[in-house]
């Protein structure tokens, strides 16, 4: 391969790897403040995004309503599915054992429940796609070629993250969300409803990965497999720690680059197993991650 | 007496397949097969607190490694059989050696990365398990006696179901049996005791995948087809789920979960439309009201409706 071609090949996954890189980053951002509440990695995430996507696809496509309609029902009926699902479900697993496997495997439980639900509506009999609500007419970044629809998607990834970090960086929620993390005994004492902050965080969750469904759903072929996309998200939180919302993002952009230029220079057909060599490579040369502190051992 | 039903049991699995179809004999060997994967993760859930999300991996090694000696080498499937164990075993303590350094949701994470990474494996070598042609597997062999229907295969697959059982029994009753329920219990404390975390890990990883690469060949005995769509994360869902259902960390558990789970998820075939919200309603509920397992469940119920 010669230099010129080499040096167009980085610019492009470069620009790719960053506009899919920032969905990967609101997932693992929606995985990672679940897991640094509770404990819990959410395997149905894939899937809370999934159906997500199907929502807004039958609202939009099949419902001819508006779009703004479309953003908020999905939203709204994202934050209130996962969060009722924390409060009606997950409650009463922690309840009937409090062993986090137990929670583990009832997030699987809900994975295999909403994958089967919207293969049942037979919306994804067929691959589709969500219309594109932004052109798609091609920009040259250097010699990188973007539409303006990844753009977009860029710029509304980036907002929602930084909504995120003053969330919780800045208010008071965002504070008790943390407190709950660290420590739930102490949380409570101070005054910390454990069970409002548990919904909050998946309510939360559940819209972020409605967001990012939104913002991939015209650019992928949506099946009701789609969801899958979701060990991206896994191996951009492991990247980043797990328990750092700073280091998803980072893991996100990084394993969105890592998997174009996976493809561009090795082949389209290692990028299958690359987030998988990824999370294992991470977990074992550095089993923290990029941004988490050094592994505590909590009770003997 | 919990003997003479054993006893009895066995003798009626042995005659089975004299009273019954092909049918019949074929769902046999398959949940026979199941209880063998089964006691694998349990072995390593159940015993000794690891989470293992590669299970399907270990069946794919085995049944690789069985069906391909037995098609190109010729080795006689006792062989093969032990054989497919020690490779996936082999295979299995290299993730225990990895997995050390890690600790629940790290492990669960690693071990899904690793099961998926062998699937690809399994998909995109072309020239070993024909990728995704599938491979055909000839009929196993014992010094010229071949065995080609279910009904052949099925003295042999319960045979190796019963012995893998008793070895389980040996080793939950044994001295790494307890290292390994100590380790799940508290590794500290284990550690303390003068048990080597380390190598009990390890070991329970390795008879876990022994267990899986067996039940593999097992499965490589009665088929004559592989491909690796079936060898996914899926598949180890399938059996964790079996485990959960009959209860986690009991033996009994193990196996009947395997049976009655096995038996929901042939009869969920006629329906597959809705297999999957079936499972996950299984698992949630489970996991929400019998944690564990539904023969514990049965007997609180049972022992509630005698005492009031």
């Amino acid at each position: 391969m010669d230099w010129s071609l080499f040096w167009l090949f980085a610019q492009q996954g470069l620009a790719s790897g960053i506009v899919v890189g920032s969905v990967y980053a609101l997932l693992a951002l929606a995985i990672v403040m679940i897991f640094k509440t509770s404990e819990v990695p959410n395997f149905a995430q894939g899937e809370v995004f999934m159906a997500a996507g199907y929502l807004a696809l039958f609202l939009f496509v099949f419902q001819g309503q508006p779009v703004w309609l479309t953003v908020a029902v999905t939203l709204v009926v994202s934050f209130l599915a996962a969060a009722l699902f924390r409060r009606g479900v997950l409650r009463q697993v922690a309840l009937a054992s409090g062993s986090p496997v137990n929670l583990v495997i009832a997030t699987l439980g809900l994975s295999y429940i909403l994958k089967g639900l919207v293969r049942r509506t037979g919306f994804g009999d067929t691959p589709r796609s969500f219309p594109a609500l932004v052109g798609t007419d091609s920009i040259m970044i250097g010699q990188a070629s973007v539409t303006r629809l990844d753009l977009a998607i860029l710029a509304a990834a980036v907002a929602v993250m930084a909504f995120v970090f003053w969330l919780f960086a800045y208010t008071k929620v965002g504070r008790a969300m943390r407190a709950v993390g660290m420590n739930p005994k102490a949380a409570q004492l101070m005054g910390v409803n454990l069970e409002k902050i548990h919904m909050l965080v998946w309510g939360l969750s559940g819209v972020v990965s409605a967001i990012a469904a939104l913002l991939i759903s015209p650019k992928i072929l949506m099946t009701a497999d789609m969801g899958s996309i979701v060990t991206m998200a896994f191996a951009a939180a492991i990247v980043g720690g797990f328990s750092s919302l700073p280091g998803a993002v980072v893991g996100g952009f990084i394993i969105g680059i890592v998997e174009n230029f996976v493809g561009l220079f090795i082949s389209s057909r290692a990028i299958a197993v690359a987030p998988f060599a990824a999370i294992m490579l991470v977990l074992i040369i550095r089993p923290q991650g990029l941004f988490g502190g050094k592994f505590a051992i909590k009770k003997v | 007496m919990r003997y003479i039903y054993l006893l009895v049991a066995v003798a009626a699995l042995m005659v089975l397949p004299m009273l019954t179809t092909g049918y019949v004999v074929y769902l046999a060997n398959l949940l026979l097969t199941f209880t063998v994967l089964c006691l694998g993760l349990h072995l390593v859930i159940g015993e000794c607190g690891q989470f293992s999300l590669a299970h399907a991996a270990f069946y794919g090694i085995g049944i690789y490694v069985s069906g391909l000696l037995s098609t190109h080498v010729g080795w006689p499937f006792p062989l093969s059989m032990l054989a497919a164990g020690l490779v996936a075993a082999a295979v299995g303590v290299l993730i225990g050696l990895a997995a050390l350094r890690m600790r629940d949701i790290y492990l669960a994470l690693a071990t899904f990365a690793f099961g998926e990474a062998m699937q690809w494996v399994f998909l995109n070598w072309r020239s070993v398990t024909g990728g995704p042609n599938g491979l055909r597997i000839a009929p196993a062999n014992l010094f010229g006696w071949e065995i080609i229907t279910d009904k052949q295969a099925y003295p042999v697959v319960l045979i190796s179901a019963v012995v893998m059982i008793a070895l389980t029994v040996l080793i939950a009753r044994a001295r790494i049996g307890r290292s390994f329920r100590a380790v799940r219990e508290s590794e500290i404390a284990a550690q303390a005791m003068g048990i080597d975390v380390k190598q009990t890990k390890l070991a329970a990883f390795g008879l876990s995948a022994f267990f899986a690469g067996v039940a593999g060949s097992m499965f490589a005995l009665y088929s004559t087809y592989i491909h690796p769509d079936s060898l996914g994360f899926s598949t180890t869902i399938l059996v964790l789920t079996m485990v959960v259902v009959g209860g986690l960390g009991s033996i009994g558990g193990a196996v009947g979960g395997a049976i009655v789970f096995g038996l929901i998820s042939e009869l969920l075939r006629q329906a597959p439309q809705y297999q999957e919200i079936f499972y996950g309603l299984i698992l949630v509920l489970f996991m929400m009201y019998a944690p564990k397992g539904l023969f514990a469940f049965l007997g609180d119920l049972w022992g509630r409706l005698r005492h009031g």
